[in-house]
């Protein structure tokens, strides 16, 4: 007999349709070699299965808040992300985890602004931002239209900050691109605003989401917008 | 998607055959995994092995091109030796582990994706990007390779009589 080597490996890898894999044990059943050529394919990939290495993520990469400057240098505008990041000494005496998250927010800020995608789902109508976010994500973000004050809805998009899958809510004001990050979590009400290298950041949590605030709008029109976002999310 | 998180190590370790290099990777693939969130179809676990694949692949391609190493995927059926050539007694951990380290990339790739994660054929020619009939070539190849690495102190000529 000649079968094809390949029906062989189809046929130990339950990928072969039924008919053919009936002709092909009533074919083992008088041809020994044939029978003995399969349990050896099956034991080499019993073997494969039971010994190979299973190499698991190790902790580090299942953890937030992370930084591999390494990695982030396979991409020039993570560069020059961190770069901006780093260039500013506000790293000091601040909590390591929002210290990082902090640097996250601006280098996805920087990336979206520098390159073509500063949204995902473009649209004003927050009807339309919110359900895109909440079938992407595991949580639904709250998702507000300030218009009428200035700050319109641009649209949203997702990013990854912190090892987990964060919602980005944009919004203009005039030529200025402001992000919204939210993600699920606690923590302070409010914090001290930062400023690094021309973009202030804000962060505050309501009601179980965690928000970070970035632009390089002025200091004053971003409290003012601040003010209104915390106060739409009670 | 953090549950596949394992899946795509395992992948980009077996590529790249490298701790470090295996984290740098996959933390790139994984940021573009979710910028490119909007783009999934299908199953979540097929769909981020490919961009992890990709990424690896694009990784080689980059710095270590000679790992990279073409295998001709209509020579199967030219080849003369079959299944009888395969032997797989006695294996050790240690010995199956560097033989199939040791298999050229788009075999072990192959192999790593069928018996490690599990893809059906069809999955795999998903992620790879290749017909359900090179993937079934790859794997024949695969196996093969490996049974006569595996071959305790094989001697040529001792292949040869079985032919």
């Amino acid at each position: 007999m000649r079968t094809d080597e390949r029906a062989l490996h189809a046929y130990i890898d339950g990928e072969m349709d039924a008919a053919a894999s009936l002709e092909l044990e009533r074919e083992m059943a008088h041809n020994p070699a044939l029978r003995a050529a399969v349990d050896r394919l099956r034991e080499l990939s019993a073997a494969v299965r039971a010994h190979a290495d299973y190499h698991r993520a190790p902790a580090r990469l299942r953890q937030p808040a992370r930084r591999n400057v390494r990695t982030w240098a396979l991409i020039p505008a993570f560069a020059a992300a961190v770069l901006v990041a780093f260039g500013a000494g506000f790293l000091l005496g601040r909590p390591a985890e929002d210290a990082a998250l902090g640097d996250e927010v601006i280098a996805s800020h920087v990336r979206a602004t520098l390159g073509a995608r500063l949204v995902d789902v473009a649209s004003s109508d927050q009807h339309t931002v919110k359900p895109w976010l909440s079938a992407r994500l595991p949580f639904s973000p709250p998702v507000e239209d300030f218009s009428a004050a200035g700050y319109p809805l641009a649209g949203g998009r997702l990013d990854y900050v912190g090892g987990q899958p964060v919602a980005v809510l944009v919004y203009k004001r005039r030529q200025h691109v402001i992000d919204v990050f939210v993600r699920p979590g606690g923590g302070e009400s409010a914090a001290p605003a930062q400023a690094r290298d021309g973009f202030n950041v804000e962060r505050f949590a309501r009601h179980g989401m965690r928000y970070w605030v970035v632009s390089d709008l002025n200091r004053q029109e971003l409290d003012n917008f601040v003010a209104l976002l915390a106060g739409a999310s009670q | 998607m953090l549950p596949h998180i394992d899946a795509a190590y395992n992948l980009a370790r077996w590529l790249t055959r490298n701790d470090q290099d295996a984290d740098d990777v996959l933390q790139e693939a994984m940021l573009r995994a979710f910028r490119f969130f909007g783009g999934l179809r299908g199953e979540a676990r097929p769909w981020l092995l490919t961009i992890v694949r990709n990424a690896c692949f694009s990784w080689l391609q980059a710095n270590r091109p000679g790992d990279i190493e073409l295998v001709d995927d209509d020579a199967l059926e030219s080849e003369a030796s079959g299944p009888e050539a395969l032997a797989a007694r006695e294996i050790d951990r240690r010995r199956l582990n560097e033989a199939l380290a040791a298999l050229p990339v788009y075999l072990r790739e192959a192999l790593v994706l069928r018996e490690l994660e599990d893809l059906s054929y069809k999955d795999i020619a998903r992620v790879v990007g290749v017909p359900i009939g090179t993937v079934m070539s790859r794997l024949a190849r695969g196996r093969r390779a490996l049974a006569e690495r595996l071959r305790p102190a094989a001697p040529a000529a001792r292949l040869r009589v079985h032919k």
